[in-house]
Parts: structure tokens; C-alpha cells; sequence
């Protein structure tokens, strides 16, 4: 019988690491899709996402409640915003190779035709160089409510900021990423070319 | 003045479509907002391109984790000689053999520096044996000068030991000597006795002297604060990565 959630977090403060391992597994796939698209870069994601469970797991004594999602993905920024100050001076590797490389995407399989699935890959190359040039702030707002389904309040637990602030992100990352896109409209299929 | 009314309204309302997109408006800015669409087509384009963008965000493909992230379960530790208890023997090592390092320096700088301004036993001594020394290589030309310090007309080996134990008088000879020497190489001013005249390292007079090697107890007790300091970084750094990555 599965164990919920909450069982989970409390045999992991008292150091089970298996425990904490069913958590990992249960939240890897968002930590490493949030830090991919924050770091643009498929390794220092993994890097990223690697240090925030085991940053996590030794500060499992700290956590005092409240959603388990929100304060994983903190930590998950955090670890992001401090390999990003690395990644600066480093070589960053495009998105493209990771988006070429096969994927197992049930979602797309089974609903997309494998033309449509190609183009929603095109796409996901132009939206993740858009993102790189958003403010980090309002990156990750966008990444939260609009790629990964946050609800503003969820996002404001995580980045730990007001539902005003949140709101104000989102619009201006919004509103960026559409004039970046509609600079590069030529690029974009011709059915989600954007018009203003 | 209508024209400025309405370009105020237009920033406020492209300012809340984000909002209004996401049916987070309240009844009565929803209202404003939305007769607002109604009435003007920039407006409306501009809530377009958003949702459009917004779309495009929500297609974007979630990518399957490459690696598991899950962490090793730590094993068991194998309590060795370099466990982590091992700092419990490793600190007071490293502690002791500090202070008995830092006595040995102590008795040695002061054992010179007492040595050096009165021109004491070791120091005094060292030319007494170039001295004989000088005895066996200039036999010819410095024999008269030797002979009246020298005890033996011939070539003496250096007794450091005998030197010791004769206290102050052997050594004011050896020093008068040794002045001799001075005089006589500053005469000549021939450098023939400078191969010979270079003294030798103190531990050396120390071991022929049969007396405490200082030194080699130095360099063997700053060898083992070495190790033991190694060994303690080995085990501190053993400690600070409990969690290993699967």
C-alpha cells in the first residue's frame, strides 16, 4: 500500500532515507523540468537538480510543514540561481540537443501525429531561447504557472513573494516573451504565428 | 484630451490581461476590461498575441528525467584506524606533537643564540677543527704557528667530546687557537684554507659528539605533525560527505 505524502515527509526527518527516495521519486520529473528550463542547459539542470534533493534531504529536519512541492522547488531555484552565476562564465549547451535526442513523451505519442509532435519540439526550441531572455524573476514565474500549471498561489509559495508581485511577473514575462517571439515570427510555423 | 483618456485606459487595461486571461479579475475589473475589448481592436490584438503565447508555453514538452535522483542509502560505517572516532585520538596526537616540536625549536634557537655572543662551546669549536685541519694541508709554511697552539706537532682528529667535557679552559685554548687561525688567514691572504675552513652542520658535531641529535629529532617530529595533520584533513573531509549519490 502506498504511503502518503505526509508519512513520507515524517519518516524522512528521522533520517529514512528510503522514504525520502519514494518523495524523490515522486517529485524528480518537475525538479528537473523546472531546473532545465531555468538553466537552458541539460547537465547543470541535473547538477541542479541532484544538489537540491540532497540539499533537501539534509534539510529535512527544517521543514516545518506546509506543501512539500513549493519547498522542494525552492530549494530547486536557489540551487539553479547559484549554478546560473557559474554557468555564466561557462560554455551553456543549446536545448536543441537535448530536444533532438528521442524522448518518451506518452502524452504526445498517443494523441499527437508524429508531424504535429515535430512541430511542438520546434516550438519548445524557440519558447526555451525566449525564456533564457527573460529576467530570471520572470522566468521562473513563467516556467511555473504556464509550463508547469502552478496556480498564482502555488507560484507565490515558491518564489516566496507576494500574489501581487507574482501577478506583475507574469504579465511582464508574458508580454516580453510574446515581443520575442513576435521578432522571430517569420521562424515560427505558420499556424502559431503570433500578430499584434 | 479624449484621445489621452483613452490611452491611459488601454495601459491599464493591457496591464490586467494577463489577469483576465487567467479569470483572476475581479467582477468589476473584469467588466471594465472586457467592454473595453469590445470597444478597441489594439486591445484586443494584444490579448490575442498573449493568449497565443500563452498556448505556445502550455505545449511545450515536459522532458523525461535523464538519471534517477534518488540517494544511495548511506552504508554502514567501517569503524577503521581512520573512522571518524579516530579524531578522537588524532586531535590530542597532533596537539602533543606540536608542543614537542615547538620545545625542541625552542631549546634549539636558544641553545645557538645562547652560544653565539661569547663565542661559546659549539660554535668556538667548529674552527678548532679546520684548525687541525689546517695542521695536515699546510704542514709546511703553518707549522710554526700551530705548533705553539697544537698540543701534538702533528695532525689531531677533532674530539668534540673531549672538548665538552674539558670545560672553559680546553676551550679559551681552542678559541686562542682559533684567533691564531684568523690572524694567520688574514696574513696570508692566500684563501688556501677556505675548502677547508667551511663549518660543518651542527647536527653532524652533535652525532660526532655522541651527544642529543636535535636536529634529526626535529625533522622526525615535523614529519609526524605532517601525517598526523593529513590524516586529520582525510578524516574531516570523510565526514563532511556522509550521503553518497546513487
Amino acid at each position: 500500500m502506498p504511503m502518503d505524502e505526509q508519512e513520507l515527509i515524517s519518516r524522512s526527518r528521522a533520517g529514512d532515507v528510503q522514504a525520502f527516495n519514494l518523495l524523490v521519486e515522486q517529485y524528480q520529473r518537475l525538479v528537473f523540468n523546472v531546473a532545465l528550463r531555468m538553466m537552458g542547459n541539460v547537465e547543470a539542470a541535473e547538477d541542479a537538480s541532484q544538489d537540491a534533493f540532497l540539499s533537501a534531504y539534509k534539510a529535512m529536519g527544517n521543514f516545518r510543514g506546509g506543501s512539500f512541492k513549493a519547498w522542494i522547488l525552492r530549494i530547486t531555484t536557489n540551487s539553479c540561481r547559484d549554478k546560473m552565476r557559474v554557468a555564466r562564465r561557462a560554455r551553456v549547451i543549446s536545448l536543441d540537443t537535448m530536444l533532438l535526442e528521442p524522448e518518451s513523451d506518452p502524452e504526445a505519442s498517443d494523441i499527437e501525429s508524429p508531424e504535429d509532435y515535430a512541430l511542438r519540439r520546434e516550438l519548445g526550441k524557440f519558447i526555451d531561447e525566449g525564456l533564457t531572455h527573460l529576467p530570471e524573476d520572470q522566468r521562473l514565474a513563467i516556467i511555473l504557472c504556464d509550463i508547469q500549471g502552478f496556480s498564482y498561489e502555488e507560484v507565490a509559495q515558491v518564489m516566496d513573494s507576494s500574489l501581487g508581485t507574482v501577478k506583475s511577473r507574469l504579465n511582464r514575462g508574458r508580454t516580453r516573451l510574446r515581443d520575442f517571439l513576435l521578432g522571430r515570427k517569420e521562424l515560427l510555423p505558420p499556424r502559431f504565428r503570433l500578430d499584434k | 484630451m479624449f484621445l489621452f483618456k483613452r490611452e491611459r485606459l488601454c495601459e491599464k487595461v493591457q496591464g490586467m490581461l494577463s489577469e483576465y486571461m487567467d479569470n483572476r479579475l475581479g467582477n468589476g475589473d473584469r467588466a471594465l476590461v472586457k467592454s473595453h475589448l469590445d470597444a478597441c481592436e489594439a486591445c484586443s490584438r494584444e490579448l490575442a498575441s498573449l493568449r497565443m503565447t500563452v498556448q505556445l508555453l502550455h505545449r511545450v514538452p515536459q522532458v523525461e528525467v535523464p538519471r534517477s535522483f534518488t540517494i544511495a542509502v548511506p552504508e554502514p560505517r567501517r569503524e577503521g584506524v581512520l573512522g571518524a572516532s579516530s579524531l578522537r585520538w588524532l586531535r590530542p596526537a597532533t596537539a602533543v606533537a606540536t608542543v614537542v616540536l615547538v620545545v625542541l625549536l625552542a631549546v634549539d634557537f636558544l641553545n645557538i643564540a645562547g652560544n653565539a655572543p661569547d663565542g661559546g662551546d659549539l660554535l668556538n669549536e667548529l674552527p678548532s677543527r679546520n684548525f687541525s685541519t689546517l695542521v695536515t694541508d699546510s704542514a709546511g709554511n703553518e707549522t710554526g704557528m700551530l705548533t705553539e697552539v697544537s698540543p701534538a706537532p702533528g695532525p689531531r682528529p677533532f674530539d668534540t667530546t673531549k672538548a665538552l667535557i674539558a670545560g672553559n679552559q680546553t676551550i679559551g685554548n681552542e678559541t686562542a687557537g682559533n684567533e691564531t687561525v684568523g690572524n694567520e688567514t688574514a696574513g696570508n691572504e692566500t684563501g688556501m684554507f677556505a675548502p677547508t675552513a667551511l663549518p660543518p652542520a651542527e647536527g653532524t658535531i652533535e652525532q660526532e659528539a655522541g651527544g642529543f641529535p636535535l636536529r634529526q629529532i626535529e625533522i622526525a617530529m615535523g614529519a609526524v605533525l605532517f601525517a598526523l595533520v593529513a590524516l586529520m584533513v582525510f578524516v574531516l573531509r570523510q565526514r563532511r560527505s556522509p550521503v553518497r549519490v546513487k
